[in-house]
């Protein structure tokens, strides 16, 4: 009570004084740029009061004040600037383009770019703006050094995965800590099927204001046992204070696959089987072209003989998609209340058959001043998103694997419209959508509230309570024509139900000492609680196809529910230290507890400490008019991963069934030492800007070691156990990020600028106790690169006789290797044969602005890591089965003397199709990331229509690959083994990333 | 205004502090319990023993997986694989890769029930009433000598009567493991030690199980077992005599005709044990999934395993019904496993008069009937004319009359020393390697020859 009585004295002493003191009178001015354009629109406040005004077309304004009554003006990317009032004043904004003064957001705080002693990548939604693609992190990509986004595959929904600094777990968790607006949110793949589907696909990419990403330990450690991964710090938009601004984008575009492999057309169809036939039993043996045989079994009445019938699967599985984004943005506000309102809708048709997605989105954000003390503040977003399922990888349904149907089977039926699924070589997926369907819908709702109270002016006290509910429904149905024939269809359900809840509180204490010594410190405490239901029921035997829900299944043949739940509890503190703005220290603790580790491990400690050296402030350098900026930093930090199955601690069993009775199933074998994966990671770093800040940039080297990796390490199946998550070994990753700004050229007219970043990474596993761990077809291994590939080496195919021959690789009594040939594939050896990750990674990003005209581009290269086609083995591979092969099968050997790589074509004989180098191939690739080219309507020519800005603009997507990858899309691999962290690198039936183009238009009222 | 101050703050401290309470980490899981707990109480200790029971039934091994290695590595032409798994074409190419997936969890499937029936019997002091006691005791050790008696059939080289047996085996496992420590790289025993565990655990199993058990094993189920054992092994004096048993003292009878004894969702009346499917876990039946056409649940080959005209001539009479368990899809198939959610024989009658036909044949006797009496019981349940006298060649013909498709033929082939195709019935490449990824783990573990 007392407080509101304060208040609301001072507030009578003000309006008193105001009555008693002021000298009220008109004062006009006019706002322009560095150039001396004047600036329309711009924001006037009288500073402590609620007295607003703008500028008009010509950059004029008159306020009421009193003389020497201080003003702010302010404009969106122009540094806010402190004026007198005086009469007839002239303000010069400058552009706010010097990113020293751009302020971090930090976790917990800010910090200004100047003061920083960490690496923090950041982009803004000026870097990600009007890029046609349904996930915000796909909009980063190439513009961070030292973080590599990648989406799964072409899928819409589909996953995506950020390594920051690269893999510093094996079995754990190696996403980063997703936090928006101060609060961690649910990423965990809640998808049906083994293709991930991406938690964060429900957030709208333009709500977005930046993206910050703590990539070294000493911004990482304040988010403790979560941040070795890095954490992605997104914050989203508010209002300014001034004239209600009114935002509408559309666009509307077309998409295509980057990339289409080829495959036999029916004559080489026919040529190639046939000869493999002949070569396996005699070229007698007509079983394939006899009339009645075969391929006349495929063809389904048409003559393939006479090339009736010639079916391109892959066009059949790979179409045209489309993309729709409609923004409706109001935000404003006056010097008490700030808001932002937003609205959105996106449509993105997939380039692959059957696949969608509809999102619509909202968000209000709203911050209010109580009292000059306390403000307060409420985010909330809701969205709904709908997708229209595709199968995993692994699996018949999904439209990719058509590819291995062979060409000389029909795609559909005489009536043209119901797919061909009798003479087809595999189930035939243009079914499923004519008879099934399967439908994926997100609610997503965040919530973020806020109060902030100034205690004394040093002090203040925030609490934050944060709410994030992701609620995800699947519904598939497969009908009566379809694999589901056998129990006259199958339908079933699975809903999901995470939801979050956090509090964060935190004191904030900010002094200056003696004008040169300048303390902040944050101090607090966070909890966190994170559950998850689930209900799920399949069932069988459907009336009509009509009937599609499992209320119309005859027969309940599968059902379950369960619940599971998970929490932090963590204490922090932060102290950064800056005396005469040139020596910086910083240092934080984390003390967090995890109820998913054992009662004696429950808790870990994360401290962190970093240093800074502003050599630009000293005598020597103050006065250069070269250097603008030269900033040495180093840092110290630990961070965790707690990224581990909830219970992982316990030994357990769990329910099952056997003749209709309960049962339980041995399942987890218990670890009570289990604890947290640390990482200690050091980062030496140098800031720079010459040349008035046209030259600036960041050079780094890091060195990241992760200790007691958390590893589910494989165990002899003699005891009856298969796996266990253990603390063991450790593995070190290495890199060098330069990151560099320029401003090529700055006139009236013409601004160009460029951005480069590039990063290298060096990835090693340095110890691992029980010895090298091998899944499938990749290796963890001391010494080398984690989830290096381990394969038997290829060594072509002997021309004498056309088998396949496979290098030895046995060891000689010498130690080295045998490079011996074999045609006995178990006569060789696996050895190491690539890695799964790029070496070196850049992004190149160019600005120019012309008059009206805005051009940008952002080329994207990895270089360094290889893929393995794990379905090289049907694609590619003589002839074996009888799947659609890759057209360089047709250059198999034929007779003695041939000279070729692909070996002679046997039907149901193996001879080159075993796991090899083979499939093994380098991914490396540069692609035109992204293109914008846009037009701003002359300000005369809107000026009429009320409008502050029109602009039209085309926006590409993947518009060009330069690759020598031979497999869809050098990005694209398997989703089948989405959880899986060793199986890295493989690629099977796996959809390339779209090509995009759209077309849109700005307007700002 | 200090001491508004003060209040403020301690109004913070308080929240922190509250919401900062320790008891907020301990959760406990809700859909599994501890294994302190799991093995406290008989009824958990049973509840372990019939998840045991579940595993066997898997695919990857009594619900399909080790019939069809059976069947496609014995496979010289009266099968045609039609399917598009890699792991079955490698069994029927006998050119089995050490890394096929199906090999790899059937090891470790195994050695899952083999842990858990060491877990049981580790455990039989928890049970306060003795006769369930018996039959967990039981029950644990039918199956432990069930799997071992696969595992060394399928992964070491045949058992030769009158030899010393000491090809290697598989790794013999009878301590319980729930706690890493435990954990053991153990090597392979020989093919006798194996042998010699598999009876020792049988042997105990007939004497704790009682003549009833429901659908789980009993008595005459382990004494079928037995009977198939010392068959194996050529001991058809033992395998003779406990096939008698079975078929004097169980009860059964064979079912009247041979439709009736297959693709039930209640078990025949000559089932000595079978493996219980219901639709619930239909989806792992691999014998439907392999051998049934896409219209019964089969895969997209319809079937996968298709019947060749090679096969048809074992059968001498178009009236045995044998002859016509077979039905068109785009490839003839078996009928044994057309329901998908029909349980799987496992131990039949008429494997049993097989058994005593062929041993008393062998060993010049006549115990229980002759052996062309056996043979002619089962002929005319399957309607077939009569016969007049039997050899061996006969008996053995008529054994793959009976039981083909159902997982014999490696094993009799084996036992038989009969060639498959050009292959010696002793040839590497008849016998399973040793999983890559255990010997990745494992570096005790020998590989077998030709891998």
């Amino acid at each position: 009570m007392r407080i509101k009585f304060k208040y609301f004295l001072s507030i009578v002493i003000v309006f008193i004084m105001q009555l008693t003191f002021a000298q009220e009178s008109r004062f006009s001015g006019k706002v322009t740029d560095r150039s001396g354009l004047p600036i329309p629109g711009a924001n006037i406040i009288v500073k402590g009061s609620n007295i607003t005004t703008q500028t008009d077309l010509d950059g004029n304004f008159t306020v009421n004040t009193k003389k020497g009554q201080i003003l702010i003006v302010s404009f969106v990317g122009m540094k806010t600037l402190e004026i007198a009032a005086s009469a007839g004043m002239s303000v010069k904004l400058e552009d706010n383009s010097n990113q020293l003064d751009t302020v971090f957001v930090v976790g917990y705080g800010t910090q200004s770019k100047k003061k920083l002693t960490d690496n923090i990548a950041r982009v803004t939604a000026k870097d990600m703006e009007n890029v046609p693609v349904a996930n915000f992190q796909n909009a980063m990509v190439g513009k961070l050094a030292g973080v590599q986004i990648t989406q799964i595959n072409g899928k819409v929904e589909g996953g995506v995965k950020m390594r920051v600094r690269g893999v510093s777990s094996i079995s754990s968790s190696q996403e980063p800590l997703y936090v928006i607006d101060g609060m961690p949110l649910i990423n965990d793949n809640e998808s049906g099927s083994s293709a991930p589907i991406n938690p964060l696909i429900s957030l709208n990419p333009n709500d977005i204001e930046s993206v910050e990403i703590l990539k070294d330990a000493s911004s990482a450690a304040i988010y403790g046992a979560r941040g070795t991964n890095g954490v992605v710090l997104i914050t989203t938009k508010q209002g300014k204070s001034g004239n209600t601004k009114i935002a509408i984008n559309t666009s509307a575009g077309w998409s295509e696959a980057t990339h289409k492999m080829k495959w036999l057309n029916a004559a080489q169809y026919i040529e190639l089987y046939t000869e493999a036939s002949a070569n396996r039993y005699g070229a007698n043996d007509l079983w394939l072209t006899e009339p009645g045989g075969v391929f006349d079994g495929y063809s389904n009445g048409k003559d393939w003989r006479t090339g009736q019938v010639d079916t391109d699967w892959q066009d059949l599985a790979l179409i045209k998609g489309s993309v729709q984004d409609h923004t409706f943005s109001i935000s404003g506000g006056d010097s008490k209340t700030v808001f932002f309102l937003s609205g959105a809708y996106n449509k993105t048709e997939g380039i692959v058959r059957g696949n969608s997605m509809d999102r619509y989105s909202y968000r209000g954000n709203l911050d209010h001043k109580v009292s000059d003390k306390l403000r307060v503040g409420l985010n909330t977003s809701l969205s709904k998103t709908k997708i229209i399922r595709i199968g995993s990888d692994n699996s018949f349904t999904t439209p990719l694997q058509a590819v291995a149907q062979t060409p000389l089977a029909p795609a559909y039926l005489d009536d043209g419209v119901t797919p061909n699924n009798k003479t087809t070589l595999y189930y035939n997926f243009l079914m499923q959508q004519y008879n099934g369907s399967w439908d994926a819908n997100i609610f997503r709702t965040l919530m973020n509230s806020y109060a902030e109270y100034k205690i004394i002016p040093e002090l203040s006290f925030r609490t934050e309570l944060g709410y994030d509910n992701n609620n995800q429904t699947e519904e598939y149905f497969a009908g009566s024509l379809t694999e589901s024939a056998s129990t006259n269809g199958y339908a079933d359900a699975n809903a999901i139900q995470s939801d979050k809840y956090s509090i964060n509180n935190y004191f904030n204490y900010n002094k200056t000492f003696k004008e040169d010594y300048k303390l902040d410190l944050v101090v607090g405490m966070s909890f966190e609680e994170s559950s998850r239901k689930r209900q799920y029921v399949a069932g069988t035997g459907f009336a009509s196809d009509d009937l599609q829900t499992v209320e119309s299944a005859a027969e309940i043949t599968a059902g379950s529910s369960s619940r599971t739940k998970y929490n932090f509890l963590s204490y922090f503190g932060r102290a950064t230290f800056s005396i005469l703005d040139k020596y910086l220290i910083k240092g934080s603790l984390r003390y967090d507890g995890s109820s998913r580790f054992g009662a004696a491990n429950r808790y870990g400690v994360f401290p962190a400490a970093s240093v800074g050296w502003i050599m630009s402030q000293e005598d020597f350098l103050k006065d250069s008019n070269f250097i603008n900026l030269l900033k040495l930093r180093g840092s110290f930090g630990v961070t965790g991963n707690a990224g581990i199955g909830n219970f992982a601690s316990l030994g357990l069993f769990n329910g099952s069934s056997y003749n209709k009775q309960s049962a339980i199933n041995p399942y987890q074998l218990v670890n009570q030492d289990l604890k947290w994966e640390k990482t200690n990671q050091v980062d030496a770093g140098l800031d720079f800007a010459f040349l008035n800040n046209r030259i600036s940039g960041e050079i780094d080297y890091y060195v990241k070691k992760t200790n007691d990796l958390l590893l589910n390490e494989p165990l002899p199946g003699t005891s009856g156990w298969s796996s266990l998550t253990r603390n063991v070994g450790s593995l070190t990753n290495k890199g060098f990020e330069f990151v560099l700004n320029t401003t090529n050229i700055k006139t009236d007219k013409l601004t160009w600028k460029s951005s480069l970043n590039l990063a290298t990474l060096d990835n090693k596993v340095t110890n691992l106790p029980g010895g090298d761990i091998v899944s499938g077809q990749n290796i963890v291994r001391v010494g080398e690169t984690i989830s290096s590939f381990y394969l038997v080496e290829y060594a072509g195919v002997d021309p004498a006789n056309g088998d396949a021959l496979f290098y030895k690789n046995t060891l000689n009594n010498d130690g080295s290797l045998d490079k011996s040939t074999t045609k006995n594939y178990s006569d060789a050896q696996r050895v190491i044969s690539g890695n799964p990750y790029p070496t070196l990674m850049t992004g190149l990003t160019n600005t120019v602005l012309f008059n009206n005209f805005d051009f940008s581009f952002t080329f994207q290269g990895e270089w360094g890591a290889s893929m393995y086609n794990e379905a090289g083995k049907f694609q590619s591979s003589n002839a074996r089965y009888k799947d659609n092969q890759t057209t360089d099968q047709m250059n198999r050997w034929q007779k003695p003397g041939d000279i070729t790589n692909v070996p002679q074509a046997r039907w149901g004989r193996s001879n080159g199709d075993q796991a090899s180098t083979r499939y093994l191939e380098k991914t490396d690739f540069v692609r035109l990331r992204n293109l914008s080219f846009g037009y701003t309507l002359p300000k005369t020519m809107i000026q009429k229509l009320g409008v502050d800005r029109i602009r039209l603009y085309m926006t590409g997507v993947n518009l060009l690959t330069f690759t020598n990858y031979k497999g869809y899309d050098p990005e694209s691999s398997y989703d089948n083994n989405g959880d899986s962290n060793i199986q890295k690198g493989i690629a099977f039936y796996s959809a390339p990333s779209a090509k995009t183009i759209i077309i849109g238009l700005n307007i700002d009222l | 205004m200090k001491k508004d101050n003060y209040k403020i703050i301690l109004v913070a401290f308080l929240v922190l502090t509250l919401v900062g309470c320790d008891d907020n980490l301990t959760i406990s899981p809700e859909q599994a319990i501890t294994t302190d707990m799991a093995i406290k109480t008989p009824s958990n200790i049973q509840k372990i023993l019939n998840n045991a029971y579940g595993d066997a039934r898997s695919s990857a091994l009594y619900g399909g997986g080790i019939a069809l290695a059976s069947e496609l590595l014995a496979n010289d032409g009266d099968l045609y694989w039609d399917g598009t798994y890699v792991q079955p074409s490698q069994y029927d190419e006998k050119a089995i890769l050490t890394d096929n997936s199906f090999v790899e969890s059937m090891w470790l499937r195994a050695y899952k029930i083999s842990n858990q029936t060491n877990v049981v019997l580790d455990n039989l002091a928890v049970f306060t009433n003795a006769a369930d006691k018996d039959v967990a005791k039981g029950e644990a050790k039918f199956l432990r000598g069930l799997v071992y008696f696969d595992l060394v059939r399928l992964f070491g080289k045949p058992y030769v009567a009158g030899t010393a047996n000491n090809q290697l085996g598989v790794p013999i496992i009878l301590e319980p493991i729930l706690d890493p420590a435990k954990i053991t790289y153990p090597s392979r025993n020989t093919v006798d030690e194996v042998y010699k565990q598999v009876l020792a655990d049988l042997k105990d199993a007939y004497t704790l199980l009682p003549a009833t058990n429901g659908v789980y094993a009993t008595k005459y189920s382990v004494a079928a077992l037995l009977a198939r054992v010392y068959l194996q092994q050529g001991d058809y004096v033992n395998a003779r005599n406990m096939a008698n048993i079975v078929i004097t003292d169980s009860g059964s009878v064979l079912a009247n005709s041979y439709s009736k004894v297959f693709n039930n969702s209640e078990n025949s009346t000559e089932d000595l044990f079978a493996w219980q499917v219901s639709s619930q876990d239909a989806s792992s039946n691999d014998y439907n999934v392999f051998w049934a056409g896409s219209d019964f649940g089969g895969r997209s080959g319809n079937p996968d395993i298709s019947i060749e005209n090679q096969h048809w001539d074992i059968y001498d009479d178009s009236n045995d019904q044998r002859s016509k368990f077979f039905y068109e899809a785009d490839n003839w198939c078996t009928t044994k496993w057309k329901n998908q959610y029909g349980n799987i024989p496992f131990l039949r009658l008429a494997e049993m008069h097989l058994i005593r036909a062929e041993s008393n044949f062998r060993e010049g006797t006549s115990i229980g009937l002759s052996p062309l009496d056996d043979i002619n019981l089962l002929r005319e349940r399957a309607t077939a004319s009569l016969f007049n006298s039997v050899d061996l060649a006969t008996i053995l013909m008529e054994r793959k009359r009976e039981l083909s498709f159902e997982g014999f033929a490696l094993f009799d082939a084996k036992r038989l020393k009969q060639n498959i195709g050009s292959l010696a019935y002793n040839a590497n490449n008849l016998v399973l390697p040793i999983p890559l990824r255990e010997r990745d783990v494992n570096k005790n573990l020998v590989q077998n020859d030709g891998y």
